[in-house]
């Protein structure tokens, strides 16, 4: 009998080259073991995208749909990679920009990526610088800057940009001062958000039996208004005047009435913390009163059958006050097209407090450390912040009031009212949030402040004063260690 | 010929045994490496970067047993969340247990539908927990939601819920007793295997329902339930999905538990040494408490179901 030429398969040759193929796709990236069935009510899974700036309860639309990576167009030389953070309805805006700079610069190609920064952190962007891979160009908020820029997170431009004839003077003056920290510039400013321009509601105004055309010029007649106009029927509000901690968030509501009153936040040149800076403590017990007034709690029930933005109790009438940056316009166009309301500049602080105060926001753009791109990824920076293409892109498409003063945007603004009423009040404007490395623990440990005295637990002055303790610690740690 | 009983003692193993022990090896090679890579490296960084300060985008600097000691002395915030974390569990786990538990006894009656009564009580274990928070925000909404709305119907007049800093921790309660869904089908298996006849002799002699739940029910599913504890307790621990998506630790550091506060060093304010410390800390708590309840319970858990 002829020996066959192929042995039939045995178990053991099986296994063997099964096993060997097997442990070669060890190194294959695996998923890591799960943690077990996670008990009802009790299991760690990674939170969604889209979480919120620390506000007293997260809304309920805060989670916005992930915008898909946008590809550059094919056949540019370099390639730089953008990371924006606006999801949601913004996000195919975005591609007026992408495209307009690649048709102004033709060797490059942008790919544009979503990374969510909820004004305290990005953690997408870090884990991408640490890891070695960071895009070329991304948005940074004003207050983050010092920050990031502490921790090594981004690229100095002060040669590029002296290099490009970018001048200080070029941009408002707050708007540049916060991209600048331990003498070097880090970002430029992309959007310079007056913040904020006092609305009104005259249909409510009206129907209350105030002037319509008349809104408060001090913070005493806004109390004087808001009693007014106060609808508690029972146990359910029906309508309020107004929310003094509701102005994006309870951080920034504190920032902006503790300037409104005259106060400061910090001390640049002694780096001191001064959150229970009298008039700041003054402001938050203010804002203490209205929370008596009507009751936390209800209030608190109140807002939270709103969101913010579209669902902003002010678009349904529910109050008849609020401070808005110019932003709100498309939206109060989009979502409240028959509202009507006026602009003017923030009441004036009680006891001699400076009037017309107001404080910049706004976002800027930066190169994150470690891009392989810097020319291309710095001529979109410079692009963006500076080119008349952009800024009208800026002005026109978001409403975003351009950090360059010399846009053509801004004779634009001249024609049109309401865009006038927040171009004197950016004029105006004097403040920004402090510019030091605990900036993002600051913002929590205020609006922790804000929470303790609205709800009765601290008064505000013990509420401001362990912010200051605690913050202070914080940022002279961070000095101490060291800053890179 | 197989000579399966008699084993000879041998040095070592055989070459046959030595070939197994190599394609199982590489059988378990992926999961092992996995194991390693991903779950052992980091745990081990994690101890490491406790020691230090540790901004992620700087290399780490080290400080000894500074974070353990700010964390134990020199931060109040620690103890609130502690505080928050532990009434959280105080309350969800005995509650947790007793209505999956008479939920299990309710579904081990033979009625009609009974399956169909087990798949809607299993339902909300399903349900992803940032869209149960998201539907739960708005059931608890105190002007609008259906909560206040049934109480208000029937005279009360409903608190302010999640958005009041006393009532926001028991509305993360009620809606953890929501999803007992999983420990319920865990329960009604252990019902079904408690042995039948125990319960028949015991209605001869005259034991009413309460008397054969005490003497005959709990016994019986005291390992279920002494398994289901230990991992609820794990997890409140960790409880920090609901908290994110619903108050963000407000109001008033009200739902400010562990977790979030961890979360929020290491992610928010770039203490990630600080955030590994707490972690560590955590560890050592969840160890402890297990170890307690295993010393506590070891008389009273019956193991005579198999």
């Amino acid at each position: 009998m002829q020996e066959q030429s192929r042995k039939p398969l045995s178990r053991r040759t099986f296994l063997k080259t099964l096993s060997t193929a097997i442990g070669g796709t060890a190194f294959l990236p695996l998923l890591a073991a799960c943690q077990g069935t996670p008990p009802p009510g009790g299991g760690a899974q990674a939170p969604s995208g889209g979480p919120t700036a620390t506000v007293l309860r997260a809304e309920a639309g805060a989670v916005e749909p992930t915008p898909a990576p946008r590809q550059a167009a094919a056949g540019r030389s370099t390639v730089i990679e953008v990371w924006y953070p606006y999801g949601g309805a913004d996000a195919p805006l975005y591609e007026e920009y992408w495209k307009a700079f690649e048709d102004e610069n033709p060797d490059i190609g942008v790919n544009a990526v979503y990374a969510a920064n909820d004004l305290s952190t990005n953690a997408k962007l870090f884990t991408a610088i640490a890891g070695g891979k960071p895009p070329d160009v991304t948005w940074v908020d004003g207050p983050q800057v010092a920050e990031w820029a502490a921790r090594g997170a981004l690229e100095a431009l002060d040669d590029r940009i002296a290099a490009a004839g970018i001048k200080p003077e070029d941009y408002w003056s707050p708007s540049w001062n916060q991209t600048v920290y331990e003498g070097k510039v880090w970002s430029l400013t992309y959007g310079s958000d007056p913040n904020f321009g006092f609305f009104w509601n005259k249909d409510v105004f009206v129907d209350a039996g105030l002037d319509p055309e008349k809104p408060p010029k001090t913070v005493e007649e806004m109390d004087e208004y808001d009693t007014i106009i106060a609808k508690v029927d029972g146990n359910r509000i029906e309508r309020l005047g107004f929310i003094p901690w509701t102005v994006y968030g309870a951080a920034n509501s504190l920032f902006t009435w503790g300037w409104c009153f005259g106060g400061e936040f910090y001390e640049p040149d002694s780096r001191k913390i001064t959150a229970n800076h009298p008039n700041v403590v003054k402001a938050l017990e203010w804002m203490t009163a209205y929370a008596k007034k009507h009751d936390p709690t209800k209030i608190s029930g109140f807002q939270a059958g709103f969101g913010s933005g579209t669902q902003h109790p002010f678009f349904q009438g529910k109050t008849a006050m609020a401070p808005f940056g110019p932003w709100e316009l498309s939206a109060l166009k989009r979502y409240a097209p028959n509202l009507q309301y006026g602009i003017d500049f923030l009441p004036t602080g009680p006891d001699g407090a400076p009037p017309k105060s107001s404080w910049v926001g706004g976002w800027t753009v930066g190169i994150p450390k470690g891009s392989r791109n810097l020319d291309a990824a710095f001529e979109f920076v410079r692009w963006i912040s500076t080119s008349d293409t952009a800024t009208m892109i800026a002005g026109k498409t978001f409403n975003q009031f351009p950090g360059y003063r010399n846009s053509p945007y801004y004779n634009e603004v001249q024609n049109n009212p309401q865009l006038k009423a927040f171009y004197d009040i950016l004029v105006e404007t004097k403040h920004q949030r402090p510019v030091m490395p605990a900036q993002a623990f600051y913002t929590g440990e205020l609006a922790r402040a804000v929470d303790a005295a609205i709800f009765g637990q601290k008064t505000p002055k013990e509420a401001l004063d362990e912010a200051t303790v605690n913050t202070q610690k914080e940022l002279d740690r961070i000095l101490r260690e060291g800053i890179s | 010929m197989a000579t399966p009983a008699l084993r000879f003692k041998r040095r070592g193993l055989s070459p046959q045994q030595r070939r197994d022990l190599r394609s199982g090896l590489l059988f378990a090679a992926p999961a092992i490496l996995g194991l390693l890579i991903f779950v052992a490296y980091p745990v081990l960084a994690s101890i490491y970067f406790s020691f230090t300060s540790y901004s992620i985008l700087q290399p780490p600097f080290w400080t000894g047993w500074e974070n353990y000691q700010t964390l134990l002395f020199d931060d109040p915030l620690f103890y609130t969340t502690l505080y928050n974390t532990f009434y959280i569990a105080i309350f969800t786990i005995p509650l947790s247990v007793i209505v999956a538990m008479g939920l299990a006894m309710l579904l081990n009656v033979k009625v009609r539908g009974q399956s169909i009564y087990r798949t809607i009580f299993y339902l909300p274990t399903i349900v992803p927990f940032v869209a149960s928070s998201v539907l739960w925000l708005w059931i608890f909404n105190p002007q609008y939601g259906i909560l206040n709305t049934l109480l208000w119907y029937i005279g009360i007049q409903g608190p302010g819920w999640i958005s009041d800093p006393s009532w926001a921790k028991p509305s993360l309660i009620i809606m953890n007793l929501w999803g007992v869904g999983s420990w319920m089908v865990i329960y009604l298996a252990g019902l079904q295997d408690t042995p039948q006849e125990l319960y028949e002799a015991a209605e001869l002699d005259g034991a009413t329902a309460w008397q054969k739940t005490i003497y005959l029910t709990l016994p019986f599913m005291s390992p279920y339930i002494l398994f289901s504890v230990i991992l609820m307790l794990i997890g409140i621990f960790q409880y920090f999905t609901q908290v994110f998506v619903m108050t963000n630790g407000g109001p008033a550091d009200a739902t400010r538990v562990y977790a979030m506060y961890l979360y929020q060093n290491a992610f928010t304010y770039f203490k990630m040494g600080y955030a590994s410390a707490m972690a560590w800390l955590m560890f050592v708590m969840v160890v402890l408490l297990t170890f307690v309840i295993f010393r506590t319970s070891a008389r009273r858990v019956y193991y005579g179901g198999q």
